[in-house]
């Protein structure tokens, strides 16, 4: 930049003649400098005027009410994400205490279960225990009843065996007697 | 060579001449396209403001995009004070803007090449900023020529070289415009003759050459637009807020 203008008066000093305002700068030539300078400032103060009194307040509104709009979208969206934020809260509490409750419910429900199977067992216990000791007295008669059934058999057993081997009958009451006493002595380890 | 790269700043009557007592006021292509500029920039803010929608079009996109580069740019050097002043300063960016940038195109004509409109723009500006301070400050506005924290022995040297650097301001400030513009258009006049005058054979290089130089030149359009408004806030930025 700073070359450009010695080299432009170089170039117009070798060419012309520089300062005959006619051949060589016309800048120069005054002739026309009224009518340049009147009609600057006549279409200047125009420019200027219109400028200021219509173009730029149109542009001035027009970022402002941008900005106003802006500023009133931001402050819409703070609020509505605000509202998300709690309604997102909201439903994480919410979401924690339907867990709780899940959580309750199933103790309360296993405590239930437990305690139930629990009642249903010793139920079923005393019922087995009753079933077990009437079972124990069924047997327990019964292992009477076989016994004097044994011994009556012993007895009809060994009379008929003496009347065989001896051929005479004895007396039912003396072998009664006998059997009984091997019964007392023997019974026990085989019943 | 072909043609004379100074020819395209040629300034020539269009229309009826039009006279006041002895000053010349005639339409010159230099007023046409001062108003094809300030028709572009009503156009283009028309179009960029017609629409409130909220997901802006490219053109309101554009529009609000400059509005906030213009609005940041001063707030950023001159501060809040310097409000009042900002369809001022975006009025003149845009209008120095579009000037440049309809410049580029070919066969157009560039208002600022011209020193007197760039001057008369920054005398306004000096004027107007040098009134804004005794308006805001008094006679304490003088202040700004004796710099705080200077050895009283420099300081008449000082307050001599704070004079004339403020008195030079608008004759930097126009001629760094004007230069510019000038300087980039007769270097693209130029070597679009070498184009001409090399022929096929050896015309490309100054053809890429000057491809390259137009590229340039939009950024340089861009840019001094850009000097020209930061400058001017902060001059301005000097009037409002006295030794910050």
């Amino acid at each position: 930049m700073k070359l450009k203008i010695p080299f432009v008066i170089f170039i117009l000093w070798t060419e012309t003649n520089l300062f005959a305002a006619e051949a060589g700068m016309p800048q120069l030539d005054s002739k026309y400098w009224y009518s340049q300078s009147f009609w600057l400032i006549l279409i200047f103060l125009v420019l200027y005027l219109s400028l200021s009194k219509f173009f730029i307040p149109k542009i001035k509104d027009n970022l402002d009410d941008r900005e106003k709009k802006i500023n009133e979208n931001l402050d819409e969206a703070k609020k509505f994400s605000e509202l998300a934020e709690r309604k997102n809260l909201d439903y994480e509490n919410e979401i924690t205490n339907a867990k709780k409750e899940v959580i309750k419910i199933i103790n309360d429900s296993k405590k239930q279960l437990d305690k139930s199977i629990n009642q249903k067992k010793e139920q079923f216990e005393k019922e087995l225990e009753k079933e077990i000791k009437k079972a124990e007295k069924e047997i327990f008669e019964l292992k009477n009843n076989s016994s004097d059934s044994i011994k009556t058999i012993a007895e009809e057993i060994s009379s008929k065996v003496i009347q065989d081997i001896t051929g005479e009958k004895l007396n039912s009451s003396s072998i009664k007697a006998s059997v009984t006493e091997i019964a007392k002595n023997k019974v026990g380890k085989y019943l | 060579m072909a043609a004379n790269p100074m020819h395209q700043f040629q300034v020539y009557r269009l229309g009826p001449e039009i006279k006041l007592g002895n000053v010349d006021l005639s339409f010159t292509n230099a007023s046409l396209f001062m108003l094809i500029s300030a028709l572009s920039i009503c156009i283009f803010l028309y179009f960029g403001s017609k629409q409130k929608s909220i997901i802006p079009g490219r053109l309101q996109l554009i529009a609000e995009l400059f509005y906030n580069f213009i609005a940041k740019m001063i707030n950023d050097t001159a501060g809040s004070k310097a409000k009042p002043y900002f369809p001022f300063i975006f009025t003149l960016f845009m209008f120095v803007l579009l000037c440049n940038m309809i410049g580029m195109l070919p066969y157009s004509f560039t208002v600022t090449s011209h020193i007197i409109v760039t001057l008369v723009m920054a005398l306004f500006i000096f004027i107007a900023v040098t009134i804004i301070g005794f308006f805001k400050h008094g006679l304490k506005y003088l202040s700004i020529f004796v710099p705080k924290g200077v050895p009283v022995v420099l300081l008449p040297l000082i307050t001599v070289i704070e004079i004339i650097s403020y008195l030079s301001r608008p004759v930097s400030l126009s001629v760094r415009l004007f230069a510019n513009m000038m300087a980039g258009h007769t270097m693209l006049k130029v070597f679009g003759s070498f184009v001409i005058s090399l022929g096929l054979l050896g015309g490309w290089l100054p053809l890429s050459f000057s491809v390259a130089l137009t590229g340039l030149e939009i950024l340089v359009a861009f840019l001094q637009a850009y000097v020209f408004a930061i400058l001017t806030c902060i001059y301005l930025n000097d009037a409002l807020n006295l030794h910050h």
